[in-house]
């Protein structure tokens, strides 16, 4: 509870929320979800700000680009038949491992990317299907890639009254495939470790990839050592249980209530193994 | 402030601070089938439904649902005329605490007021975030599926 929000703004579009935020700095408290909102009770908030009547809550395509609004929420997105045609699904398979499923009809997909928390799933997909990320200020919009977005948690990168406003993903071209596993105790528990790849084929060779951990840090990040690995080879068995390794031993994790972080080292190889395998098998399949 | 909505297709104007939880703002105006129980989201037993989303109230502020529509189990039915959904919970044994159930009607309502003819599966689904200590789900699955069936024929 906010027990010293006496008002609650609801701006109708981006930049009225940006003035607001302008106006009241740290008094006010954006408001999507609000999953976390309602747990929060820091006594300087005074003011809340709803985003979700900015008009950034649907999902359209344009020139085989998908854009996402902040507002929508994670439960349209593990639904919806154009995402779930985009790189195999990961992102749809992301989004539907997200808590459970009046969590899933609550939370947006802008908070879910900002807070980054244990259990946002959604970001590692994002992060390795290249997404990029639109973000409105006091000075305008700016867009920045996903390694930029997740260069650091996204709640520094963000700059004072900054909000994210859109996310944008793009159908890859060629012979491509993708795949996302969440590895955890039990369907509605937080990730182990979550792992998502990106995989292009040029003939035999793998042309580019993109290999995602999650749950180990604050934010995910590339295993840009397996990445190295697959890049301009052929991808046999024993080059991408060279990668998983390589994944492995370039893992920070630390332990917790939940597994030790040997544990979760080695997990990382065994669940970064099975997605770039899969992405691997569905690459092959389209060349 | 003035939050304006509507409960149970009622229409209410709520004086409350915007940051109070929807949940204690439902109880205290008397909707006592809302429950409290883990408080973060975990369980379920708080679950109402907005704009026919099925939704957690402990991890709503009051302030969010302004102009939105909200139901909550007292609108389903009563003893002499019940929803299907609750006479099906009943005839399958499908509570047995019974602190739950509210939660468990909600998105079992939800769910069939989308799809009409759900899988097994598809139950499980809309199911899955409210926990049951007592009945193992299996009888409350069963129920959802009955009430489906009774509710198209």
């Amino acid at each position: 509870m906010l027990a010293n929000a006496k008002v609650c703004l609801y701006p109708r579009d981006q930049q009225e929320a940006v003035r607001i935020l302008e106006e009241y700095g740290g008094q006010a408290l954006v408001l999507a979800g609000g999953t976390t909102a309602a747990l929060n009770s820091d006594p300087a908030v005074t003011t809340l700000v709803d985003l979700t009547r900015i008009g950034l809550d649907s999902i359209e395509e344009e020139d085989g680009e998908w854009s996402l609004g902040c507002c929508v929420r994670i439960q349209q997105i593990a639904t919806h038949a154009g995402i779930a045609g985009l790189c195999d699904g990961m992102l749809s398979t992301a989004a539907g491992s997200v808590g459970s499923r009046p969590i899933r009809n609550m939370t947006t997909l802008g908070g879910n990317v900002v807070q980054v928390f244990r259990w946002s799933d959604p970001p590692v997909a994002l992060m390795a299907m290249n997404a990029g990320f639109e973000l409105m200020g006091p000075a305008g919009s700016r867009r920045l890639s996903a390694d930029e977005f997740f260069e650091r948690h996204p709640r520094q990168v963000l700059q004072r009254s900054e909000i994210l406003t859109r996310v944008y993903v793009r159908r890859p071209q060629g012979a491509s495939g993708g795949a996302f596993i969440k590895y955890a105790r039990t369907a509605f528990d937080l990730a182990v470790v979550d792992a998502a790849v990106c995989i292009e084929l040029d003939g035999r060779n793998c042309s580019a990839a993109r290999v995602v951990v999650g749950g180990t840090r604050t934010v995910p990040w590339r295993s840009r050592e397996a990445e190295k690995i697959l890049v301009g080879s052929r991808l046999t068995k024993a080059v991408m249980r060279r990668a998983a390794a390589a994944a492995r031993l370039e893992t920070r994790a630390a332990g917790g209530v939940r597994t030790d972080g040997e544990y979760r080292r080695q997990m990382v190889e065994v669940i970064a193994g099975r997605v770039i395998e899969q992405a691997a098998q569905r690459a092959r399949e389209r060349s | 402030m003035d939050i304006h909505v509507e409960v149970n297709h009622q229409p209410l104007v709520w004086k409350v601070n915007p940051g109070q939880i929807l949940l204690d703002v439902l109880r205290r105006e008397g909707y006592k089938s809302v429950k409290f129980g883990c408080g973060q989201g975990d369980c379920g037993a708080c679950t109402v439904l907005i704009d026919g989303q099925s939704m957690r109230s402990c991890l709503l502020l009051v302030g969010q649902v302004e102009g939105r529509s909200i139901v909550t189990v007292e609108s389903l039915g009563n003893h002499d005329q019940p929803h299907p959904l609750q006479s099906s919970f009943v005839e399958c044994g499908a509570v047995q605490c019974g602190y739950c159930t509210p939660g468990m009607l909600l998105s079992a309502k939800a769910l069939l007021d989308e799809n009409p003819k759900p899988d097994e599966d598809q139950v499980r689904e809309a199911l899955d975030g409210n926990l049951c200590r007592c009945t193992g789900y299996k009888k409350i699955i069963e129920a959802v599926l009955r009430a489906a069936e009774r509710m198209r024929s």
